[in-house]
C-alpha cells in the first residue's frame, strides 16, 4: 500500500473506532496503529508500537502529578481561600483582574515552556474567580486556554523555539524581544475580548454572596505552602538552573502534593489520589495513542509524505501550509509539529531573519495545543472549570485562536521590516 | 446501538489489560535486549593497545557510557589524531568510517586514537516516533555484518529524567532533552551525568594522549544546511581551507563552516577552547535521519535512496544535489575518508613536525566503487538479524557498487 493510502486507512481507522465504535480516544488512536501497521505491510510491529506509546513518557508523568497537586489544593481548600483572596481585592476593577488572570496563568507557561502546566497550576486559581464575578463557564476555560498556549510561546522560555534552533543550529538568544512583540497584543486583546462584556463588577455589599469559603483564618499563611514551594521550584529550574539540580516537574508537584496534604483543610490523601488517576487516565491514553500512532506513521512513510507534501506547496500557498500543517499537527503534539514541520519551514524561509521566522512559526506552532485529539489545553481547561466537553470551550477558542494565528502570520509576512527595526 | 465504548471496566476488565500489557512487555523485551549487546570490531593487526574511555575517566567504569578507545603508534615519532565516529549513534556514516580506520590502519609516524562508538549508550536504543529499523547490513567477504542503528541522544533507561532546561557544561540554556546529546555536552563534567561524564573522558583522552587535532564524523539530514560541510575551530581554519582546495581538486565539494563562537557544547568549538587542539567537525548527508525520509528501512540506511527526498531536491527544499542514485552509505564513507587523508595532508602542509602518516586505509574511490564491506574483516560471518519488529535488516551493499561520480551522491 503506498505511504499515502496508508495514511488515510489510519485516520479512517481512528474515525471509525471513536466515532462508530466509541471507543476511547486513545484506545481509538492504538487501534488506528494496528490497522496502519498491518496495512503497511509490517505486520503487528509490537517493537513499534512500545517505542512509540513511550514517546511521551516524561511528559505523562508531569500531567499525572500536576493533576494530583491540583486536586490536593482543591480538597485542602487552598483554591477557595485564594479565589476569595483575588476576589476581595478585585472585585471592582474587571479590566484589572482579567489582565491580571491572562498573566498569572501565562506565567507557568512562561517560565517552563507547557501549557498544560500552566493551565494544571493557575487556571484553579483564577477560573472560580472568573466564574463567580459571571464569566461563563465555557468562556473562562476558554482564557485559561489561550492565556496558557500565549504563556507557552512567551519568553523567557519557549521551548517550540529550542527546537526549531536545534534544527537549524540557531542559538537560544535574541528571541526576548520577538517573543513579547508576537505574544503581549494577543494577550492584551484576549481577556478584554472574551470577558469585557460578561465579567460583572461587584459592590462591597453584595461580596459576601459569591466569596467561597476562605480556611486562611484557621491556617492562615501555612495554607498557601504548596503553592510557593511549586511555584519557588518551577522558578528555580529557570533561574537557579546553574547553582541547584533540577528536581524534575513530578518531583515538584509530588512534594507540592505531600506538603499541600499537611497545609490545609484535612481529607483523605489515598482517595484524592485514586480520584487523580482517574481524571487523568483518559488524557495519558490519548498520549500513549498519539505516540503509537506517530511511530506507526512514520514507520509506513506516511509522516514523510505529509511533510514533503505541504513543503511543495506553491510558494503563494506556503504561508497556508505553515498555519494549516503547524496548528493540524499541533493535535498530535506541538512540540513534534515544531521539530517536524517547524524545522523544515525555517529553512524553506531562510532568505528571512531564523530568529524572527522561528518565534513566529513558535506561536502557531502553540495553536496545536488547542488542536484535538490531544488538544492537551482545551482538555485541562475545561477540566478546570469543571466541563464535560472540552469541544465546547474549545469553540470559544477559535476566534481568539484566529486572532493569534493571524498575528503570528503578519509577524512572518514583515520580517524583513521588523529586523530592521528590532535586531 | 451502544458501542463498545460504554462498556464499564470491572475487574476482570482490569486483570485483562493487565495481562495484555505483560504480554506485551514480554513479547518486545527480546527486541530491545537486542541492542544491549555491542557489535564485535575486528581491529587490523597493527593496532597498538585497545583502552576503554573508564581509562582515562574512572568513574565511568562499568557504567554504560564506557567505550573502546583504539590506539594506534607509529615507529615514528609526529603527531597525534584523534578521531570520533557515533557521537550520534543514528549518523551511520560517522561509525562506519571510523570503524573502518580501526580495522584497517597502519599508523607509521606519529599516533592516531579512534573511537568509534563515542557515545555507548547512544548505540542500546532507537528514537521513540522515529520507527527506525535497530539494525542495518553489511554484506562482507563470506557473509553479511549486522550493525546498531542507535539514536542520537544517550538511552534515558541509562540517564532519566531529562531536566527541564538544560545548562551545557559550556554555560550555554537548551531544551532539557540535549542533556543527553553527547555534542552538547563538552567540555564535560567529571562528576555531571552520564553524558556529560562521556564528554569529560573524551577530553581527558585529549589531554592524557596529548592529542594536537581532533576530528569528530557525523550526518546531518540532507535538508540542514550544514551539510557536505567541514566545521572547523579558528584554531584549524587554515588546515580545513587547504583540506578544502586538496577535496576540491579530487572532485569532492565541502563547503566550509566556521565554528560559531556562541554556540557553545560541541565538539569542534569545545575541544578547541578546552582541548586546546585544532578541532574539525565532518557532516555527510543521511535521509534516514532527516525529517522528509519515506518508510525508515535497513535499506535506506545503505542505499540513502528515497522517495520523497528526491521530491523535495525537486522543490529545491534540500542542501545537497541529490538524485535517483540516493545518498549511499559507501560513498558518504568514502567522503569522511577522503576528507580526513585532505586533513592530515593539510597538518603535514601547515606543520610539519605533527604529522601523521599512515598506510592500509583503501583510497576512497575504491570504497565507492566496492563498497565499505569490501574493507570490513569479516569477522564472525553471521547472516542478518531481524530488527524485532519483523523485518530482515541484512541489506548488502544496496547502492553502494556504482561508478564513482565525483563530488555528487
Amino acid at each position: 500500500m503506498s505511504e499515502p493510502l496508508v495514511f488515510f486507512t489510519m485516520a479512517l481507522a481512528f474515525v471509525g473506532a471513536a466515532a462508530v465504535g466509541r471507543l476511547p480516544i486513545g484506545i481509538s488512536l492504538m487501534a488506528a496503529a494496528v490497522v496502519g501497521g498491518l496495512a503497511g505491510g509490517e505486520g503487528v510491529p509490537v517493537r513499534h508500537l512500545v517505542e512509540g506509546g513511550f514517546g511521551y513518557f516524561d511528559l505523562l508523568l508531569i500531567i499525572l502529578s500536576a493533576i494530583l497537586f491540583m486536586k490536593v489544593l482543591q480538597a485542602a481548600g487552598v483554591l477557595d481561600s485564594l479565589a476569595a483572596g483575588i476576589l476581595r481585592a478585585f472585585h471592582r476593577r474587571k479590566t484589572l483582574l482579567l489582565l491580571a488572570s491572562m498573566a498569572l496563568v501565562m506565567f507557568p507557561g512562561a517560565i517552563t515552556g507547557s501549557s498544560t502546566v500552566a493551565v494544571l497550576t493557575a487556571g484553579p486559581l483564577v477560573a472560580p474567580v472568573l466564574m463567580r464575578l459571571g464569566l461563563g463557564t465555557l468562556k473562562t476555560g476558554a482564557l485559561v486556554a489561550m492565556a496558557a498556549v500565549l504563556g507557552m510561546a512567551a519568553p523567557p522560555i519557549n521551548i517550540l523555539v529550542m527546537i526549531m534552533g536545534g534544527g537549524v543550529d540557531m542559538p537560544y538568544v535574541g528571541v526576548t524581544v520577538p517573543l513579547l512583540l508576537l505574544v503581549v497584543p494577543p494577550a492584551l486583546a484576549i481577556p478584554l475580548w472574551l470577558g469585557h462584556r460578561e465579567l460583572g463588577a461587584v459592590d462591597s455589599e453584595h461580596l459576601d454572596d459569591i466569596l467561597p469559603k476562605s480556611w486562611f483564618g484557621e491556617y492562615g499563611w501555612r495554607l498557601f505552602l504548596p503553592l510557593l514551594l511549586v511555584l519557588g521550584l518551577m522558578a528555580s529550574q529557570r533561574f537557579l538552573v546553574r547553582f541547584m539540580p533540577d528536581p524534575g516537574l513530578p518531583v515538584i508537584f509530588l512534594l507540592g502534593s505531600l506538603l499541600g496534604w499537611r497545609s490545609g483543610r484535612s481529607f483523605d490523601f489515598l482517595e484524592v489520589t485514586r480520584q487523580a488517576v482517574k481524571d487523568a487516565m483518559p488524557i495519558l491514553a490519548i498520549l500513549v495513542g498519539v505516540g503509537m500512532f506517530i511511530q506507526i506513521l512514520t514507520l509506513t512513510g506516511g509522516r514523510g509524505w505529509i511533510v514533503v507534501s505541504l513543503l511543495g506547496m506553491p510558494k503563494a500557498l506556503l504561508y497556508f501550509a505553515m498555519a494549516l500543517g503547524l496548528v493540524a499537527f499541533g493535535g498530535v503534539s506541538s512540540f513534534g509539529s515544531a521539530s517536524i514541520l517547524g524545522v523544515p519551514f525555517v529553512l524553506a524561509l531562510m532568505e528571512k531573519n531564523a530568529i524572527l521566522t522561528s518565534t513566529a512559526l513558535s506561536l502557531v506552532a502553540s495553536l496545536g495545543d488547542l488542536m484535538p485529539p490531544t488538544a492537551l489545553a482545551g482538555i485541562f481547561a475545561a477540566q478546570v472549570v469543571g466541563e464535560p466537553s472540552y469541544l465546547k470551550v474549545l469553540r470559544y477558542c477559535l476566534v481568539p485562536a484566529g486572532m493569534v494565528l493571524v498575528w503570528g502570520l503578519v509577524v512572518l509576512l514583515s520580517a524583513e521590516t521588523l529586523e530592521r527595526i528590532l535586531l | 446501538m451502544k458501542g463498545i465504548g460504554h462498556w464499564r471496566g470491572n475487574r476482570l476488565t482490569a486483570a485483562a489489560s493487565l495481562l495484555l500489557g505483560a504480554m506485551i512487555g514480554l513479547l518486545s523485551v527480546s527486541a530491545f535486549r537486542g541492542m544491549w549487546e555491542p557489535d564485535p570490531v575486528f581491529p587490523s593487526p597493527w593496532l597498538t593497545r585497545k583502552a576503554m574511555l573508564a581509562d582515562y575517566h574512572p568513574a565511568l567504569k562499568n557504567t554504560p557510557g564506557d567505550t573502546e578507545v583504539f590506539v594506534f603508534e607509529g615507529g615514528e615519532p609526529g603527531g597525534s589524531l584523534l578521531v570520533t565516529g557515533g557521537v550520534h549513534a543514528n549518523e551511520a556514516a560517522g561509525f562506519m568510517a571510523a570503524l573502518l580506520l580501526v580495522e584497517n590502519l597502519k599508523v607509521e609516524k606519529g599516533k592516531v586514537v579512534v573511537i568509534p562508538r563515542a557515545n555507548a549508550s547512544a548505540f542500546t536504543h532507537s528514537e521513540p516516533q522515529e520507527g527506525s529499523p535497530q539494525r542495518y547490513g553489511i554484506e562482507v567477504p563470506g557473509g553479511v555484518r549486522s550493525f546498531r542503528l542507535g539514536a542520537r541522544l544517550t538511552n534515558p533507561v541509562h540517564q532519566w529524567p531529562d531536566p527541564s532546561l538544560f545548562r551545557t557544561p559550556a554555560g550555554q540554556i537548551v531544551a532539557g532533552a540535549e542533556a543527553r546529546n553527547l555534542n552538547r555536552c563538552f567540555p564535560g563534567r567529571p562528576r555531571g551525568s552520564l553524558t556529560e561524564q562521556v564528554a569529560w573522558g573524551i577530553l581527558e583522552v585529549i589531554r592524557q594522549e596529548g592529542i594536537g587535532l581532533g576530528i569528530d564524523l557525523h550526518e546531518s539530514s540532507p535538508e540542514y544546511p550544514v551539510i557536505n560541510a567541514i566545521v572547523f575551530h579558528e584554531k584549524a581554519a587554515e588546515m580545513a581551507a587547504v583540506a578544502q582546495m586538496d577535496l576540491q581538486f579530487e572532485g569532492l565539494d565541502f563547503r566550509l563552516e566556521a565554528s560559531p563562537r556562541n554556540l557553545r557544547g560541541l565538539s569542534h568549538r569545545e575541544w578547541g577552547d578546552h582541548g586546546g587542539i585544532r578541532a574539525l567537525l565532518l557532516e555527510t548527508p543521511n535521509p534516514v535521519q532527516g525529517r522528509l525520509k519515506g518508510r525508515p528501512t535497513p535499506e535506506l540506511v545503505v542505499t540513502g535512496r528515497d522517495p520523497f527526498y528526491l521530491k523535495a531536491a525537486g522543490l529545491g527544499r534540500l542542501f545537497i544535489p541529490y538524485d535517483t542514485a540516493g545518498a549511499p552509505l559507501s560513498w558518504r564513507v568514502a567522503r569522511h575518508l577522503a576528507a580526513v587523508e585532505a586533513i592530515l595532508a593539510s597538518l603535514e602542509e601547515v606543520e610539519p613536525d605533527l604529522a601523521v602518516a599512515w598506510s592500509g586505509l583503501p583510497e576512497w574511490r575504491a570504497v565507492v566503487e566496492q563498497g565499505v564491506g569490501a574493507f570490513l574483516r569479516p569477522g564472525t560471518g553471521g547472516g542478518p538479524r531481524t530488527d524485532g519488529g519483523g523485518g530482515v535488516a541484512g541489506q548488502a551493499g544496496g547502492g553502494a557498487r556504482r561508478p564513482p561520480q565525483p563530488g555528487r551522491p
